[in-house]
């Protein structure tokens, strides 16, 4: 029969990563608390009878966050066969205080004393065996990183296994609560499973909403329990859940004074702490945070990142689409489908994929900015700022790397614990002009206002402030209504950044652009390039007559009060909806040139019949904040669950869409 | 008096946390507890970073004032 495995701990431990070692599989590990919100399973390396469960990083088993929840769900449901806990060495008396709690479920429990590298390197010892001996269970000190210990971890999680017992010791209590919990245990005594009974006292003493609904134990049963708990409260004036966490602490400090030996004496300011006096100051923080971001955009979209896409454009359209071309010609394929393969597929993928370049070195840095721990600090230096329009710091981080691409943006809304502010980051974050739209501005700004650089610049500052000002409006409806939760969050200390992860994580933000890439604009691109050159009855004819332009004529007067009613930029339109990058090849194939980059001399010249000045601002407007595209939409639907959410996201973004290009184009006209 | 009269770089006694809600329960389990030591190691704007337990907390100032040392 299979076994599980799970393995628990606090955010930041190193669970993901030692769930890597164990599985042999490329989990991405965040440097940022709250990676893991969904659990996450895998075989152990080498021996597929025992299933491992990665669950998500917790500070305790109470109720209260999404982590918490589901977490405890699985381990009074799932009842694994043991649990690894992943105590983070160097702060041990905190993540002891989980273990405590896992020990009370009853369940057999190893601890992985882990980044024992980092404790030796800062010279503190921990009497391994003392400890193991105080809680009553195995610890196995290890190693992520140098895989130190994983071996030995291993063998000792099987032996547990085997045993099929808890030998644990739970946590003592002072006197008052020890009686009240003696007597709880007492009433609950044949409802619960013997082993569990203890943990269910103390929820049940802690007044834990979740548990009491569970357990069904009848009014009066409840009346009695109540009577005890007050009886307890004004004994030792504290609330009961007080009492406990108070308790627990002081059971653990007893503890570690016996089994930790630390050579920095409490207090005393660390490496990592000096780093922060100056990178989180109050002078300083700002500045700093924008110098690195400027030089960060230089090397990604200027300097290096500019280079690739020549290659890039190459390769797709000179050596593959050429190629294919002859290829097929070859063959003796029909000069429509070639077309269709060529300047169809070939063409649109290989548009798309020119950004990737510039995006991976984005994310390449935005991934070295979280390894290192700094980007849990640029969360907090925001936060004083984005508080002010209703919004938390933690919404800052979807935000920045929103600015690559808003399918990761959106996920990584994912560690905003608060479901108000979850939602209204998920639906602002696209207004940050992604990578995709970059080409869009540059055609437009090239082919009207050449001589001013700041007009593209001037789309991020729309954006800003349109996320602004709907963080205030959007807090004025019920729905978004109250203050944003109240900022907590434990900082990383700083490190070293580990290329290995650097690289899975930024692999992981880019794969979603290039996989979209493979698929949505695959199909668009061969899609388009049908509708362009077929009419309703299927036969090859020019643009003009095409099921295309006929479409595109049908909602053109909507746009007409934008500045751009024409079919073909209606058309555009509808096919930014399915990816932004290809509104530029829209116009190429619906003016008969091809599919061309947003240079090309031609495109420019011709675009000058489709607007004014005034009409194109507007519609960069129009583009930086409409429904993102298809594969955003499909982030959104999963961060939100909720059809209706997603819905109203969509609507909303495409109502203020049209609301800000309406006023661009009307009083732009007014003025100019 | 609040945690956010202890000026960067001192350290103070937790006398208690104020309120009765997720949060407290949450700094609670953070190891905010009665007579535990914090330091207070960067200030921007009122919000805190604090050193507790070995680890360094993040705090914006409303919450920050309602923990008494």
């Amino acid at each position: 029969m299979a076994h599980t495995i799970a393995l628990a701990g606090n955010p930041n431990s190193g669970k993901t990563s030692l769930f890597n070692e164990l599985t042999g599989s490329t989990q991405y590990v965040g440097n940022w608390p709250g990676v893991t919100v969904e659990k996450k399973e895998g075989h152990l390396k080498h021996d597929k009878r025992y299933l491992i469960v990665d669950l998500p990083g917790i500070y305790s088993l109470s109720p209260y966050t999404l982590e918490e929840v589901v977490t405890r769900d699985y381990l009074l449901d799932g009842r694994p066969d043991l649990i690894i806990d992943v105590v983070d060495s160097t702060n041990l008396e905190r993540n002891l205080y989980l273990t405590t709690q896992l020990i009370e479920t009853g369940i057999p429990v190893v601890i992985a004393l882990n980044m024992m590298d980092i404790t030796e390197k800062r010279g503190d010892v921990i009497d391994v065996l003392a400890l193991s001996h105080s809680l009553g269970c195995p610890v196995v000190p290890t190693s992520a990183v140098t895989r130190d210990g994983l071996k030995e971890l291993v063998r000792v999680a099987l032996q547990m296994i085997e045993k099929a017992q808890s030998v644990a010791k739970t946590a003592t209590f002072s006197k008052p609560v020890e009686y009240a919990l003696g007597k709880i245990g007492a009433f609950l005594e044949g409802s619960v499973p013997p082993e569990t009974l203890r943990w269910y006292a103390i929820k049940l003493f802690e007044r834990d909403g979740k548990v009491l609904a569970r357990l069904n134990l009848g009014e009066t049963r409840l009346q009695e329990i109540e009577t005890i708990i007050l009886q307890v409260e004004s004994e030792t004036d504290d609330a009961s859940e007080g009492l406990v966490t108070n308790d627990r602490y002081e059971y653990l400090s007893a503890i570690t004074m016996r089994t930790h030996r630390q050579a920095k004496k409490k207090g005393n300011l660390s490496a990592s702490d000096r780093i922060d006096r100056v990178v989180t100051n109050r002078w300083l923080a700002l500045p700093l945070f924008f110098l690195l971001m400027w030089g960060i955009y230089y090397i990604a979209i200027q300097s290096v990142g500019d280079l690739f896409i020549g290659w890039i454009e190459w390769l797709f359209v000179d050596l593959i689409g050429a190629n294919v071309a002859l290829g097929l010609s070859m063959i003796g394929t029909s000069p429509w489908l070639t077309g269709l393969v060529v300047d169809g597929i070939i063409a649109g993928v290989g548009s798309v994929l020119t950004f990737v370049p510039q995006m991976m070195i984005l994310f390449f840095f935005l991934s070295l900015m979280e390894d290192c721990g700094y980007m849990a600090r640029v969360a907090f230096i925001m936060d004083r700022i984005f508080r002010k329009f209703g919004l938390s710091g933690k919404s800052f981080i979807p935000m920045l790397i929103g600015t690559g691409c808003s399918v990761p943006a959106i996920m990584a809304s994912r560690t905003i614990e608060n479901q108000r502010d979850r939602r209204m980051t998920v639906m602002l974050t696209p207004f940050i002009p992604c990578g995709a739209k970059l080409p869009v501005f540059a055609l437009l700004v090239g082919a009207f206002f050449p001589n001013s650089a700041w007009i593209a610049s001037s789309m991020y500052l729309v954006g800003i402030i349109a996320v602004i000002l709907s963080g205030i409006v959007l807090k004025k409806t019920k729905a978004f209504a109250g203050d944003p939760a109240p900022f907590v969050m434990e900082l990383p200390a700083y490190h070293m950044p580990r290329m290995k992860g650097v690289f899975i994580h930024m692999w992981e933000r880019g794969k979603q652009f290039i996989k979209k890439a493979g698929t949505i604009i695959a199909v668009a691109s061969a899609a388009i390039w049908i509708l362009q050159s077929t009419s309703w009855s299927f036969q090859l004819v020019e643009t003009q007559q095409s099921i295309l332009a006929s479409l595109g004529r049908l909602i053109a007067p909507l746009f007409v009060p934008l500045g751009f009613g024409t079919w073909e930029v209606a058309v555009a339109t509808i096919t930014g909806l399915l990816a932004k990058e290809t509104i530029v090849a829209t116009f190429g194939i619906v003016l008969g040139l091809g599919n061309v980059a947003e240079g090309d001399p031609n495109l420019l010249a011709s675009i000058g019949t489709f607007f004014t000045p005034v009409s194109a601002y507007a519609f960069m407007v129009f583009t930086l904040f409409a429904a993102p595209c298809a594969a955003a939409i499909g982030a959104t639907r999963r961060e939100m669950q909720s059809a209706r959410w997603t819905w109203a996201a969509i609507l909303f973004q495409t109502g203020i869409a049209y609301a800000a290009a309406l006023l661009v184009y009307q009083i732009g006209s007014l003025i100019f | 008096m609040p945690l956010t009269f202890v000026k960067v770089g001192e350290s103070a006694s937790i006398k208690m946390v104020l309120g009765k809600d997720e949060t407290r329960r949450f700094l609670g389990s953070l190891g905010f507890t009665a007579g535990e030591s914090v330091t207070v190691v960067s200030e921007n704007g009122g919000n805190l970073i604090l050193s507790i337990r070995d680890s360094r907390i993040a705090l914006d100032r409303s919450m920050a004032q309602r923990i008494q040392v």
